[in-house]
């Protein structure tokens, strides 16, 4: 699909349409939508600025690419003034006293945000059940999950709700739901945009990451989001990604981790489907590497073991003091446990006990420092890697979507089906899901800081595949 | 005195236990053999260089910002934010 960033940009400058009327549009299919996929509308918010857009135009102002876009917002993010609920019934009455860095770059650029997008409590999910909006319904078949956690903002763009979403990935909350609802999601380098304003799950694998219909989008919204940010130390500068830049691609060589695909745990369609991709690049004169690789369930038990330490942590603030719906009780003490026990999901609460028992004193050496000493060992090895190939191509997923409330029933299961996403979080690798390849899409990873290439690749098999 | 604190105490969660499906992806990790099992070469490093340190300033909240802040928290007493009683005894 071409830019429909451009297209609208178009429509509006050329009068074809007006702003408000787009917006309007927009926010009435939000309401009647029956996915879950809305947590709250921010109909005045967006109506109002569509206005000043509208004003412009009529004026004969320029107005800059994202001026007017509507878009969506995963309910992580501040946006003040807005409830920002994480899905949870601990914040479903908090409002934002500040705007996320990343999201007042949109607003300065003129975008419009239209909603706060249903998602995992807190991230704590791949399928986006564990919310109490409702589980978000696939976008292709509603009798599927959307994935997690960003499934709220997968299918708003899927259905065309919403422009582009903004998503946040930790251990592949952007790229899941992208291939479970057939759209680009993209999660890039580690530190690219700012994770100031975006409610931590596990920050040193927290990113911040756009999902679009397009590629275009995906690129001309991730140039608009990054930079560093004084407020995000772990920020990193990087320099903007041109539409020239990418239509060519200079990849000659592609891995692919030869366990991900010789797994007992992948379905014969998305096997046979990755391989036939793989054979269609060979016959466009790339080479094919396969890869050895950690194992599947090394990896995902590496990624949670490090998540969940890092949740408990960040969660410890959310008692009803600092932060929260309180519940009063007869002292300090019984008031932090009663407030958390009661608004924090099962999934939530499963977490932060994992994450503390890790962290406790005769676990953290056998289980949390081991589980860095893996973390630097997967790091090197995509160190590696990257010496002898371009591009690491994967699927995002073992398998199709499951039926709404089967994931719920078998916690394990739903860790083990991350197993293709989770590595390139822990290598705080640029990682973007295309619509393309297998069913739930395929994954192009390239080393860190070279998010160009991953687009570059993208924009190659476009017409590749 | 017991210095051992349960899981539920540390999580201030009543009646938390560790999960089955939890410790088994804990077991894969306690049966792994990392070739170097030394933290300290992490090389994930997000750390800020010294050099690097942004400035210490303080900057006042806006009229705005402190409007939602005590939004979230309504309750007053004698001007100020009620919130839990802060020492136990």
């Amino acid at each position: 699909m071409d830019s429909q960033i451009k297209k609208i940009h178009q429509q509006l400058v050329s009068k074809q349409i007006t702003c408000t009327a787009l917006v309007q549009e927009k926010l009435e299919v939000l309401k009647q939508n029956t996915h879950n996929s809305v947590n709250s509308l921010l109909d005045t918010l967006a109506l109002d600025l569509a206005a000043k857009v509208d004003a412009k135009i009529a004026n004969g102002e320029t107005i800059g690419l994202l001026e007017g876009i509507p878009f969506g917002i995963k309910d992580v993010y501040m946006l003040q003034g807005t409830y920002t609920t994480a899905s949870s019934d601990l914040l479903k009455n908090y409002k934002s006293s500040y705007t996320a860095t990343a999201i007042q770059k949109l607003l300065d650029a003129g975008a419009i945000p239209l909603v706060k997008e249903n998602c995992d409590s807190f991230g704590h999910g791949s399928s986006s059940e564990n919310t109490i909006f409702g589980a978000v319904k696939n976008a292709v078949n509603p009798e599927l999950v959307a994935g997690g956690s960003s499934g709220g903002s997968a299918v708003n763009v899927a259905k065309e709700y919403t422009v582009f979403s903004i998503g946040g990935d930790t251990g592949g909350s952007i790229r899941q739901p992208a291939g479970y609802n057939h759209i680009y999601g993209f999660k890039p380098t580690y530190g690219r945009i700012s994770r100031f304003g975006l409610m931590a799950y596990a920050s040193s694998t927290d990113c911040v990451g756009p999902l679009a219909k397009s590629l275009e989008d995906i690129r001309i919204v991730l140039n608009v989001m990054s930079g560093k940010d004084s407020k995000d130390q772990t920020s990193i500068a990087s320099t903007e990604i041109s539409e020239e830049a990418i239509a060519t691609s200079p990849v000659k060589k592609v891995g692919y981790f030869k366990n991900f695909i010789e797994s007992d745990a992948i379905d014969a369609q998305v096997k046979a489907d990755f391989l036939a991709s793989i054979e269609k690049l060979k016959a466009k004169g790339i080479a094919v590497k396969e890869l050895d690789f950690f194992k599947s369930d090394i990896l995902v038990s590496t990624y949670y073991t490090l998540a969940m330490a890092e949740t408990a942590s960040n969660l410890s603030r959310l008692d009803g003091t600092n932060y929260g719906n309180r519940i009063e009780a007869e002292n300090l003490i019984e008031t932090y446990a009663v407030t958390r026990s009661e608004n924090f999901s099962e999934e939530t609460k499963r977490r932060i006990v994992g994450g503390n028992q890790v962290l406790s004193q005769g676990f953290s050496d056998e289980i949390y420092l081991k589980g860095l000493a893996l973390r630097d060992q997967i790091s090197e090895n995509f160190s590696k890697d990257f010496a002898a190939v371009d591009i690491i191509l994967s699927p995002v997923t073992p398998s199709t979507p499951p039926k709404i409330g089967d994931s719920l029933k078998d916690p394990l299961a739903m860790y083990l089906s991350d197993a293709y996403t989770v590595g390139f979080s822990l290598g705080q690798l640029p990682t973007l899901t295309v619509p393309q390849g297998t069913s739930t899409g395929l994954q192009i990873t390239a080393a860190k800081n070279n998010d160009e290439l991953v687009l570059q690749f993208a924009n190659f098999l476009k017409d590749t595949l | 005195m017991n210095k051992t604190m349960t899981v539920d105490i540390l999580s201030s969660i009543k009646g938390a236990q560790p999960s089955e499906s939890v410790n088994k992806l804990f077991d894969v990790i306690k049966n792994a053999v990392p070739t170097n099992n030394n933290a300290a070469t992490n090389v994930n490093r997000n750390c800020v260089s010294v050099s690097d340190l942004r400035e210490d300033v303080v900057i006042a909240s806006s009229a705005m910002e402190k409007r939602f802040i005590i939004e979230n928290f309504p309750n007053k007493k004698n001007g100020f934010l009620v919130v839990a009683k802060v020492i136990e005894g």
